[in-house]
């Protein structure tokens, strides 16, 4: 299982279907979220992820198995809702706080 | 190069209010048909947005689902294009209560400038409550697309 330190992460990728959606929507409220930290967000089809995309990738828990596949060494964390997840907390506590990230 | 701007990516005539209630299915034909009244999408590409809601479901939150197509279907955009539909009454959207479609055709990012208001918007539940019942598109267009 992939890891990495909250502290290494500089560049967030929110992954979905088309990257036209949903995606869209998360990368604009992450980036004002995690901006404080110098994080970068960006989005991506899941199709078209490779390791050398981001440091992490985030995605919705249907699509993980597919973003694995397309980027097996790098952390892929699989959230529920659009709004609200805790992952999206999980994710910035542990940028903050300098914290692992094995999900 | 052309003096015409090209079409905004959302018009008063992507904006339907006070729509029936339907199921998902039907709403996202509506959503679909919309794309297509605008020109912004093939006939094709309707058929993809379904093809995503099985893959994963297109609501966000906040009463909103933002129906779209596929990475494949977007093949089948000619522009960017977003269409508001408007259930007051609520529809059931895979367990959810849905009040807004937003149907989303585009093919790079040239509709980033409106989903980031979006994006923010979905954050303001009394914005979203204006959207779920006025009955103007004025007020949708003053809330996702400024001028």
């Amino acid at each position: 299982m992939p890891t990495i330190e909250g502290t290494a992460v500089r560049h967030v990728v929110v992954a979905c279907e088309a990257g036209m959606g949903s995606s869209v929507l998360l990368t604009n409220q992450l980036a004002s979220r995690l901006k404080g930290y110098g994080v970068e967000v960006t989005h991506s089809p899941v199709n078209r992820l490779t390791d050398d995309t981001g440091d992490v990738v985030l995605c919705h828990v249907g699509l993980v198995d597919r973003a694995r596949q397309a980027a097996p060494n790098t952390v892929v964390m699989g959230f529920n809702m659009f709004m609200g997840d805790p992952a999206f907390d999980t994710l910035e506590a542990a940028i903050r706080d300098g914290a692992s990230l094995d999900v | 190069m052309s003096e015409v701007s090209p079409a905004p990516v959302l018009s008063r005539e992507g904006i339907q209010l006070g729509l029936a209630t339907v199921d998902r299915d039907t709403a996202v034909d509506q959503a679909g048909a919309a794309l297509v009244a605008l020109g912004a999408v093939e006939e094709g590409y309707p058929a993809t947005m379904h093809e995503r809601e099985a893959m994963v479901s297109s609501f966000v939150g906040a009463g909103v689902a933002i129906p779209h197509g596929t990475d494949a279907g977007r093949a089948m955009v000619r522009r960017a294009a977003l269409a508001v539909l408007q259930y007051p009454e609520g529809i059931d959207w895979d367990g959810q209560t849905v009040h807004l479609a937003i149907a989303i055709a585009a093919a790079e990012d040239e509709h980033m400038a409106v989903m980031s208001r979006l994006a923010q918007v979905l954050l303001e539940p009394d914005a979203v409550q204006r959207l779920r019942t006025t009955s103007d598109p004025d007020d949708v267009l003053a809330l996702l697309a400024p001028s």
